[in-house]
């Protein structure tokens, strides 16, 4: 059976088994970045070996799931099944407060387009998707 | 001190399809037609091609096809196409870009693995919604951006140019300056998708967004086509119909795409580490080149690689292309041609033949005086990206 004979839903991660954890906590409402215990540096996405010291002892770490926009775009004409009704969406490659340029991509929602701002502070939410599979994404982050 | 590879190799021939759109002919007609002009170009025969090489691989992203004849055309295929099943010695298929495929072709023909080869690249514009994500399930790299809407390659490119607006002060009427540019090159080009079809600046500026900050002209053109080069040692090149352009300097990028297009400054580490290796594999550097054919699948990529190969410093490409001096008559011609954005997605082959006319004098109305180095790059710093340096003398 194709994608397109179902219903047309938003695609849904699959976890594998270097991603499973991550997808594992989000399902709990936690966000965990994978972690190198030799180098103490976060890894996104999920690596076999670390790419910045190529230990092979690599960890899930929860964060605080405070970020900053680094950068976005805004879809208006969407290619992705399932985003139709989101139109216009932004999606943010968001910044963790952990680690200089340790990136992720996610929605920025709760905040019209035009105002999504590069640094604009975020905190995580999750949106779920299905009884397994919940989505960190992003809202601006008024607190403090 | 230049690799052992610069100067023995070199393009001697250079053949166009038609360049269409959403055409009814199949694409391997395309692939036959270029191979067999590269061919002629030489002054050859296709009796005389021994060597074969392709990128076998479609040039989009989402559900589209790979149709053997229709979406690829594969070597097996060319092959048959040529009557070649007994005189083909060697062969290759790189997925990826082309830079990849033609450094393998030209460390063939230095060795005598081949005498002649024969690179092709074809490309289709794809039936239905352009780059087309229509999966339930979101696997392996996917699994990070689809869920997200995040699977258009013009939006993955959009993030770099608003973050390069932002960290640079670059203005979108700046990038207009370099489109509007290029579509005046492309008037030049007789083969351009794009010629006889001007774009003012207010154009670009009220054209629909595809990805904000890109507009529908930050994007290349899909076409149907097909491009093909011949290469063949130093040696035997003298004796052939048309001057040599001679591969002097060959890169390969060595860097992933660390998370998926998702930080930007990766296009640029990757592109500066490429270009090292690129000025040191042909002993040149920046300033021996005379006219640069830069990447410009998306316009973004112009900003990286003039600033990754050390034509103008970090963040000082817009200014710099604001400042004429990429123009034709400008210190740095760039892309004259046209190329991606003007003659068509030919995914690199438009920038490796219009630096092949460059340096062998046949660029009529585009040509630049005197240009005895060109230099070429594929890709976006990152993944399969590549880069070679063409020149008149085999002796860089
Ligand atoms: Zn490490």
């Amino acid at each position: 059976m194709s994608g397109r004979d179902a219903a047309i839903t938003k695609p849904v991660p699959v976890p594998d088994e270097l991603t499973a954890p991550f997808w594992d906590a989000a399902n709990r409402g936690v966000l965990a970045i994978q972690h190198c215990t030799a180098c103490e540096r976060y890894v996104h996405p999920p690596e076999a070996v670390c790419p910045d010291c190529q230990a092979s002892e690599l960890a899930f770490r929860e964060v605080s799931g405070r970020a900053r926009v680094y950068t976005h775009t805004v879809v208006r004409d969407n290619v992705t099944q399932g985003f139709a009704a989101d139109e216009p969406y932004v999606i943010g490659i968001i910044e963790l407060v952990e680690q200089e340029r340790l990136v992720l991509v996610a929605n920025v929602v709760g905040v019209a387009p035009e105002d999504v701002r590069i640094g604009m502070p975020l905190r995580v939410t999750f949106e779920r998707l299905t009884d397994e599979i919940a989505l960190p994404q992003f809202t601006p982050d008024e607190g403090d | 001190m230049a690799s052992e590879l610069s100067g023995r190799a070199a393009i001697v021939g250079l053949g166009y399809s038609k360049l269409e759109r959403r055409s009814p002919r199949p694409l391997a007609h395309f692939a036959r037609e270029a191979a067999e002009a590269a061919v002629a170009d030489a002054g050859l025969t296709i009796d005389d091609i021994d060597g074969l090489g392709t990128i076998p691989n479609i040039a989009a992203y989402g559900n589209t096809g790979d149709l053997e004849g229709i979406d690829i055309v594969t070597v097996p295929n060319m092959v048959r196409m040529l009557g070649r099943e007994h005189g083909i010695r060697w062969h290759v298929q790189t997925p990826g870009l082309c830079p990849d495929t033609i450094m393998a072709a030209a460390a063939a023909v230095a060795s005598g693995a081949c005498t002649y080869a024969l690179v092709w690249r074809a490309v289709n514009v794809p039936k239905g919604r352009y780059s087309d994500f229509s999966m339930a399930q979101a696997r392996g790299e996917h699994q990070f951006r689809a869920p997200y809407g995040f699977t258009m390659p013009a939006a993955w490119q959009s993030v770099a140019l608003r973050k390069y607006m932002h960290d640079h002060g670059s203005t979108r009427e700046d990038m207009a300056a370099f489109v509007v540019q290029n579509r005046e090159n492309t008037q030049l080009n007789p083969k351009a998708y794009w010629c006889g079809t001007p774009l003012t600046v207010e154009d670009y500026l009220e054209a629909p967004m595809v990805a904000d900050p890109f507009c529908l002209y930050d994007c290349d053109i899909p076409v149907d086509g097909c491009v093909a080069v011949l290469l063949a040692s130093a040696e035997r090149a003298r004796d052939l119909r048309q001057p040599p352009a001679y591969i002097t300097g060959y890169a390969q990028t060595t860097w992933p795409t660390r998370g998926g297009f998702t930080d930007s400054e990766n296009m640029w580490e990757g592109g500066a580490a490429m270009g090292e290796k690129l000025w040191e594999s042909a002993g040149l550097g920046p300033a021996d080149i005379d006219v640069a054919m830069l990447y410009d699948g998306f316009s973004i990529f112009l900003y990286v690689w003039l600033e990754a190969l050390r034509f103008v410093g970090r963040g000082e490409a817009a200014s710099y292309i604001a400042s004429g001096a990429t123009a034709l008559d400008g210190e740095l011609p760039l892309n004259t041609s046209g190329c991606s954005l003007g003659e068509g997605r030919l995914h690199g082959m438009a920038q490796i033949s219009e630096a092949v006319l460059q340096v062998t004098g046949r660029a009529e109305a585009r040509q630049i005086k005197g240009a005895t180095h060109a230099v070429a790059t594929v890709g976006a710093g990152t993944l399969a990206s590549g880069g070679l340096i063409f020149s008149r003398e085999a002796r860089a």
